[in-house]
């Protein structure tokens, strides 16, 4: 903490060594203009492909009417959103979703965190290399491979997973058929994938602290548990906070592909998502208005829990997305 | 320096967006024929369509040149894009590739067919002639045509086929089942005597079945078994629907779709179920089937056709199971899976756009593919290196490599099954190796097939135009229901508990729509059967 | 051993360097050993694969999978095509997303907040696929390369992760420094912070090569012509072939027993086939990763 403190009077300092004047845009501006040029192609982008097809999120509120275009369907207003509350399957989705999403934050979000701390331990640079290169490949294998592969390692007659199973006396546990097991097999598989891949940004936020805090702490006779907690961790807080703000802005989401294919009828009163019931309703079925309302309702909720949890980081740490 | 690069990227797209507008002629080729442009949803397996020639020849013939956008897979996602954003090809090829539910979403988007068949397509006046239902299969309520259909003839009555490992009952001394109890005792026998004889007495799988999704049931599944207890599944019932006597009815409700699942649960619970049944995937399942070596696994199963499920050198050990009784004395007729309709007929296999500069060529090229002798090279191949002809009798040859097999064989050189086709019932044709055994496996199930009557019995799902309002309160509850009955379906086997827990279940779904859309069906139904009087 | 080098370590020292490597050769074991698993799947018998008989050598070798995936002539356009988008959408992506991560992350400018609210607003609310569809073809980007390289060059979540890192590795001082002696925040970005920042630089750029390698998404939905699809939608074609052909038979047809045996081998070679190329970047980029590459020297 004491790290970030001094940035943030560093800060201050800038901050009052380049306004000497009272603030009007228009000096601001003046003063900003490179800032500006340089900003602005982002900003154009942004606008264009994410700002302009935004007078979509109307058909969650319309009938929608091919011939009329997007815009011109009748007028329903809540009639899909209430639909979707009253709709039988409305609390198992909701339940399920969350459920899933937060063991994913809670399991897996410290996990790269922790792994990229070990790789850093790590003095022997063969090594080091290799398990990096290693751990980071899973990120690689496509949604269908890593569910077929789940279900060749995991099969309770045929896969070694299911062997080791058998060996510790388990014999009669389908991995990949009971409510129980589902999302420990979800979130740790989910791990498998992509922790080294998550490891990189805390690694290279690792390879930037200055070697002279390594130096200090060790003329202060700090052991290398020490350093990881008062040097190493208080260099990758910032990038922390920021990625577990936006993870908590995604907690109604959970991924569409894996689940889908993970979805068999034993594990379905867990595995059945907003997602994958969007899925089956919207694309299948192409009530392309009802999807949409759905869509919206899982956005609303996620941008309401960022705000929060923005909110809280910048009281507690002074860290903020804005 | 970065920046600038952007601005030239940027202008690029500025002057693509400005030279874009179109001539209305429709293009030519140097020849003079019309070009076109066609999208088909092929099998995956299907070989480029570039190298068709019956495709290359028919094409010539409508004076037309069609360039192929071919899709193997994830079409849902491509077609809504495609469809919304009112962008398609002239012609779309592919099974029910645009669905009823499609033109009735995206109104003015396809051509209206009707007009044109009469001024320039002989060859499909003649097919609705000849076949009345195909023309009801196409028809909108209103009249229009949109999409015209296939009939591939040659089809069996059923796509599911009930085997039982032959070799294993003879070394055992056992006959073949005719009763669930029998079936119970045979698989039991399977499971606990080594009935492969390889020395291991645990690697048996006595009864193992297709893995069942969970939107519902399809082929090569249990509840095949609904059979008999006189339920006459139609298509598959994926959904449930069968008809019995004339009225509409749904059997995750019904107290036979109960027993059955006690009867599973039974053997669940007496391990002669493969555990993996509810998890394993389409591709395990089929390679557990074909054993190891000469050591087959499986006992009781369900498929296609014999080598198709069990590989060539396991085949021989199987045999086909007449359908059962549910006990000897049981006053139920017994049934079976009726499918004709879905596995002959099919809607919607080729759609014109309303934007098609030159209509008549198209249709012209429509026209061609509904020849007699075209037709059966769109689902066999080309003459000549697929089919014999010699005088008016064609010939469907067997595989150019001996060990291919003569469904891949034909899924590789054509449009097979997803083409539109009409396979006129006066061609004199003999079929490939494959279609004549699945006829002769098929010879158990003749009886119970027999049985039924079209008339009463059988669900014409294929033939029946719901409108949009309809068609989407019917997806909507479809979601729910199913959702909640293939849980309940595996878990009331794997686990049971179906006495406790069947009042609140049909409640459940009840209040979830089935008998709203069961209600919705029958209007349909009514309205058809009485057309056909 | 090097781990050792140092002499005169403590006796808490040596434990603690004994519980690194446990852990970490866990950790290898347990990640190294599917993937070994794909790359002898992918030479194996697929009847032998999926019921479980390949454990820990090839059985039934056979290149039958990669003879597959290699006659197919897309696969070559594919590398080609991926290439050039991935090369062309990076360096488009690095130019638009440093500068404005540069921007937003100096506290003086007053938009910032703004500025940042309007991006991450993106993240959440999106007019979903059929007004930007409607978009791309009003632009005439369908069936153009142009669709894979400028839509969506803006990755906000890269956006944050580089803002956060210039915030807190660039001293705040250096600029106000680099101002004194004539330099405009051009020349600051370009002279000082992008040599200082190879770290977060390769970790982005790495990023946004990836996600341009691995996206099917829009070659799906944008691209018609076969001689503008990426590799990883020729490789979804083949991977998702393969199991809608296992499930052909009930579509009324035999369909596959001959090719069935070979599914498993196409679905794990097409792995190793696409990420060959990726697998030998990163050595390059990882360097990069290493202690002390940067900031040090310039801080003090």
């Amino acid at each position: 903490m004491a790290f970030l403190n001094s940035e943030t009077k560093t800060l201050d300092r800038a901050a009052a060594i380049s306004t000497p004047k009272k603030q009007t845009i228009l000096n601001t501006f003046k003063r900003d203009y490179q800032l500006w040029i340089m900003i602005l192609p982002a900003i154009a982008v942004v606008f264009v492909f994410n700002y302009i097809p935004m007078y979509g999120i109307q058909l969650a509120f319309r009938e929608y009417d091919f011939s009329a275009g997007l815009t011109g369907g009748e007028w329903v207003g809540l009639k899909y959103f209430e639909q979707f509350v009253q709709s039988h399957m409305f609390v198992e989705l909701m339940r399920n979703t969350i459920l899933i999403s937060l063991a994913t934050i809670l399991i897996g979000f410290p996990a790269p965190i922790i792994l990229a701390l070990l790789i850093n331990q790590i003095k022997w640079k063969r090594a080091k290399k290799t398990l990096q290169t290693t751990v980071y490949l899973p990120h690689f294998i496509s949604m269908v491979v890593m569910v077929g592969l789940l279900n060749v390692l995991l099969s309770p007659n045929t896969g070694i997973v299911g062997h080791l199973m058998g060996a510790l006396g388990f014999s009669d546990v389908n991995l990949l058929a009971s409510t129980k097991t589902f999302i420990p097999v979800y979130v740790l598989s989910d791990i498998w994938q992509h922790v080294g891949w998550n490891s990189i940004i805390y690694l290279a936020a690792l390879s930037s602290v200055d070697p002279q805090l390594y130096d200090s702490a060790k003329m202060d006779g700090a052991n290398r548990w020490q350093i990881i907690r008062n040097v190493e961790l208080p260099a990758i807080i910032p990038t922390i906070i920021i990625l577990l703000i936006l993870n908590m802005g995604s907690i109604i989401s959970t991924g569409f592909e894996k689940i889908f294919l993970m979805q068999n009828t034993l594990n379905l009163p867990i595995s059945e998502v907003i997602e994958t019931y969007v899925y089956k309703i919207g694309i299948i079925s192409n009530q392309f208005s009802y999807a949409a309302a759905i869509g919206l309702f899982n956005t609303l909720i996620n941008f309401t829990l960022l705000l929060l949890m923005n909110y809280i980081a910048k009281r507690v740490s002074n860290i903020s997305l804005w | 320096m970065k920046r600038r690069s952007l601005l030239v990227l940027m202008s690029g797209v500025l002057v693509m967006s400005g030279c874009s507008e179109q001539s209305s002629e429709p293009e030519t080729t140097e020849d003079g024929r019309v070009v076109l442009k066609g999208l088909m949803t092929k099998h995956p397996l299907t070989k480029d369509l570039s190298e068709m020639e019956w495709l290359q020849e028919a094409e010539e013939r409508a004076g037309v040149e069609i360039e192929w956008e071919e899709v193997t897979a994830d079409w849902d996602q491509k077609k809504g894009a495609m469809l919304a954003g009112g962008d398609i090809p002239d012609l779309i090829v592919g099974p029910n590739a645009i669905t009823d539910a499609d033109f009735a979403k995206f109104k003015g988007l396809f051509e209206d067919l009707s007009g044109h068949i009469d001024e320039n397509a002989p060859n499909v006046q003649r097919m609705f002639e000849e076949k009345q239902e195909l023309k009801e299969l196409s028809t909108q309520a209103g009249g229009e045509i949109y999409g015209l259909p296939k009939y591939q003839r040659f089809w069996p009555e059923t796509a599911t086929r009930q085997f039982i490992n032959q070799q294993w009952l003879d070394h055992l001394g056992l006959e073949q089942p005719t009763t669930w109890d029998e079936l119970f005792t045979v698989l039991q026998a399977f499971k606990e005597q080594d009935a492969n004889g390889n020395g291991d007495p645990n690697d048996e799988i006595a009864m193992d079945f297709s893995p069942v999704g969970t939107g519902g049931f399809g082929f090569f599944q249990p509840n095949v078994l609904l059979g008999s207890t006189g339920i006459t599944l139609t298509d598959g019932s994926g959904q449930g629907t069968f008809v019995e006597e004339g009225e509409v009815k749904n059997f995750l409700v019904d107290d036979r779709y109960k027993q059955m699942i006690e009867f599973l649960h039974k053997c669940w619970k007496a391990g002669l179920i493969n555990k993996e049944a509810f998890t394993q995937d389409y591709t395990k399942y089929q390679s557990v089937g074909r054993g190891q070596g000469e050591t087959a696994k499986v006992g009781f199963t369900w498929g296609w056709e014999l080598t198709d499920r069990f590989g060539n050198e396991l085949a021989p050990q199987y045999t086909s199971v007449a359908p059962l009784k549910v006990t000897a004395g049981s006053s139920d007729e017994v049934s079976w899976s009726y499918d004709y309709n879905t596995l002959n007929y099919g809607t919607n296999f080729i759609q014109m756009s309303s934007a098609t500069k030159d209509k008549e060529a198209a249709m012209k090229f429509i026209n061609e593919l509904y020849d007699p002798e075209v037709s059966l090279q769109v689902l066999f191949g080309s003459i000549g290196p697929n089919i014999a002809k010699e005088g008016e009798a064609y010939t469907i040859l067997p595989p150019e490599e001996a060990e291919m097999d003569p469904g891949t064989w034909k899924w590789t050189s054509t449009w097979a099954d997803h083409g539109p086709m009409y396979i006129s019932d006066a061609l004199d044709v003999t079929l490939g190796s494959d279609m004549q055994s699945v006829g002769s496996q098929t010879e158990a199930f003749q009886p119970a097939l027999d049985a039924v009557d079209p008339e009463k019995d059988v669900f014409p799902g294929v033939f029946l135009k719901y409108s949009e309002e309809d068609n989407n309160t019917m997806s909507l509850n479809n979601t729910a229901i199913m959702n909640l009955a293939m849980a309940n379906f595996s878990k009331w086997i794997t686990k049971g508990g179906i006495d406790a827990e069947w009042e609140s279940y049909v409640k459940e779904l009840e209040s979830m729509g089935l008998n709203q859309n069961t209600d919705i069906m029958q209007t349909y139904y009514d309205e058809f059967m009485s057309k056909q009087q | 051993m090097r781990v050792l080098s140092r002499k005169g370590k403590s006796a808490s020292e040596m434990l603690f360097d004994a519980f690194i490597i446990i852990i970490a050769l866990l950790v290898f074991l347990v990640v190294a050993y599917p993937l070994y698993f794909i790359v002898i799947a992918s030479v194996s018998d697929s009847t032998l694969v999926s019921t479980g008989q390949v454990l820990f050598f090839p059985k039934g070798f056979s290149l039958f999978g990669y003879q597959e995936i290699f006659q197919d002539s897309r696969i070559w356009t594919g590398y080609k095509n991926t290439i050039i988008y991935s090369v062309l959408g990076t360096a488009l992506n690095l130019a638009l997303t440093l500068p404005a991560a540069y921007v937003l992350s100096r506290t003086e400018f007053r938009a910032r907040r703004f500025l940042m609210f309007f991006f991450v607003f993106t993240m959440f609310f999106n007019g979903g696929l059929i007004p930007t569809y409607l978009l791309i073809k009003d632009l005439n980007m369908i069936d153009t390369m142009w669709v894979f390289i400028i839509p969506f060059s803006v990755n906000v979540f890269n956006l944050i992760i580089t803002r956060t890192f210039f915030e807190t590795s660039i001293p705040k001082e250096m600029y106000e420094a680099a101002a004194i002696d004539g330099c405009s925040h051009f020349g600051f970005f370009m002279k000082v912070v992008l040599p200082l920042s190879k770290a977060v630089i390769s970790v982005i750029g790495l990023y946004y090569l990836v996600w341009h390698w691995n996206d099917f998404f829009t070659g799906l939905i944008y691209i018609r012509d076969n001689n503008l699809q990426p590799l990883q939608l020729v490789l979804r074609d083949i991977l998702i072939s393969n199991q809608v052909f296992s499930e052909g038979a009930g579509s009324g047809g035999a369909a596959g027993g001959y090719a069935q045996r070979y599914a498993d081998q196409i679905k794990y070679g097409v792995i190793i086939v696409s990420t060959l190329p990726i697998l030998i970047i990163y050595p390059f980029i990882q360097k990069y990763f290493e202690k002390g590459v940067m900031i040090g020297s310039v801080k003090g």
